[in-house]
């Protein structure tokens, strides 16, 4: 058995592969990791890479395909992308939620017969405190697209991103996500990560490499140790959890990431529920 | 993010044209090189991309570092061909490096080619040496052929001393494209010894 195998056998290691198609966005989040925002380098991972590196990662024994950014359903191709994919892997894609109109939803009508999730953030039960953290009109848009979603027979999460304080509303916002048709089963809650424009704007909890749960994460600027790990703060990429610039052939990364595991103290594990 | 050149280092003018990364900032996989403190330009900027930083420290260490050949000659080696490269951080930085290895102020003035070597160097093999230095770093061949025919030197130490000047001169080009700064401590040792 190799050490990958291992890793992944003993989920030391996370069996979803992650991708950042693109750092831009249509929103400006006050806590954005990625400082993402409507005028930010795109940064984009081109179609045919993500797709060989998809198959790369099933080949090696990945089980999972995770699709985030910046906003992936600005990336133009990425509903096709998506169904490609979708015959590869399993597919979870982030998203904010607020750009499924009509022909958007058309066009990603077919992913309702695919293998393909979409975990949409919702952080307030209430419309202004939603909105002040996310954007304007933010939550009408989420609240809408989601039933829209379901309605393809694509299913569909809430992630939801807590504040310190926050907490009190979560009874609140749990009733609205099963108003909406999404179960507890689906319903996602997570610290602030006091990373990118949360750190500079003062929020949310420190986390260490150790309290991350290791998903190998493939972006234009390299690989990294966790989604939350290819962060952006005052303009500048954070390589704290970098782990490799060459992301071909996958196996480079791959090597790297177990490499760091085997350096990982003794029963190390997320102590943030950060996920 | 903080810089590593900020603290205690004179930037070349204009600055390092990298960022240097620090304790905070170094990637996992070459974490434990900052673990003892600033580990220098070099580290600090290869660390940009982490995969190299394993393959490489090791090459330059063998090369550059102790082996069967005399520290003070390979001092020599390095220091002369840093000079003539024009490799401000090199230079200066091996300056300090060839007086600890027992170098004298006027053999190093020398090297640095602020002196004639022919007045610093009595030995003749180590002006031969220099001359070799200076054929191999510009890469002349018809500079090359007459420097080798006066090195009296085996096949094994001419192997090991032109890697050492091609190896020295890949670093020379390196440091000072990415204008790596000089550290404080070196600059305060060169102010002391008036070079």
């Amino acid at each position: 058995m190799t050490a990958l195998a291992t890793a992944l056998a003993d989920e030391s290691l996370g069996g979803r592969v992650w991708f950042y198609t693109n750092y831009h966005c249509n929103l400006t989040c006050s806590y954005c990791l990625t400082e993402s925002g409507p005028k930010v380098a795109r940064r984009e991972l081109d179609r045919a890479t993500v797709l060989d590196l998809a198959r790369e990662a099933k080949d090696l024994g990945f089980s999972q395909i995770g699709i985030t950014g910046g906003e992936p359903f600005l990336v133009t191709d990425l509903p096709e992308l998506l169904a490609e994919l979708a015959g590869v892997l399993p597919v979870l894609v982030l998203t904010n939620g607020t750009l499924f109109q009509r022909a958007l939803l058309d066009r990603i009508a077919p992913l309702g017969d695919a293998d393909v999730s979409l975990q949409i953030s919702l952080d307030h039960p209430d419309p202004v405190a939603n909105d002040v953290m996310r954007g304007p009109e933010n939550f009408r848009k989420v609240v809408e697209a989601v039933p829209a979603l379901l309605a393809l027979g694509i299913a569909v999460r809430i992630a939801t991103t807590l504040e310190d304080g926050d907490a009190d509303d979560l009874p609140r916002l749990c009733i609205l996500h099963r108003s909406l048709g999404v179960g507890d089963e689906d319903h996602v809650v997570r610290p602030i990560l006091r990373r990118g424009r949360a750190e500079t704007g003062d929020m949310g909890v420190r986390a260490r490499y150790l309290d991350l749960p290791p998903e190998l994460t493939i972006t234009a600027d390299g690989a990294f140790w966790s989604p939350f790990a290819p962060t952006v703060r005052g303009g500048s990429l954070d390589t704290d959890l970098l782990l490799s610039r060459t992301v071909r052939p996958l196996q480079r990364p791959v090597d790297a990431m177990i490499t760091v595991l085997s350096g990982r103290p003794e029963g190390a594990d997320s102590t943030l529920n950060i996920r | 993010m903080r810089d590593a050149s900020e603290p205690g280092a004179l930037p070349t003018p204009g600055g390092p044209r990298v960022r240097l990364l620090d304790a905070d900032s170094a990637p996992l996989l070459v974490r434990d090189h900052f673990a003892g403190g600033d580990p220098g330009p070099i580290v600090a900027s290869l660390a940009q991309v982490p995969e190299l930083v394993g393959p490489t420290l090791p090459f330059l260490g063998a090369v550059l570092g102790p082996s069967w050949i005399p520290l003070r000659e390979k001092e020599i080696v390095i220091l002369r061909t840093s000079a003539v490269m024009g490799c401000r951080y090199c230079t200066d930085t091996h300056t300090v490096v060839a007086l600890d290895s027992g170098l004298g102020r006027d053999e190093v003035r020398a090297l640095r080619g602020d002196l004639p070597v022919a007045g610093a160097f009595s030995d003749a093999y180590e002006r031969a040496l220099i001359s070799w230095c200076d054929a191999v770093a510009f890469g002349i061949e018809s500079d090359i052929r007459p420097a080798r025919a006066a090195l009296d030197a085996d096949d094994a130490r001419v192997v090991e001393l032109t890697l050492l000047v091609a190896t020295t001169v890949m670093l020379n080009r390196y440091a000072t494209a990415l204008g790596l700064p000089v550290s404080v401590d070196a600059r305060a040792r060169l102010a002391e010894e008036a070079l």
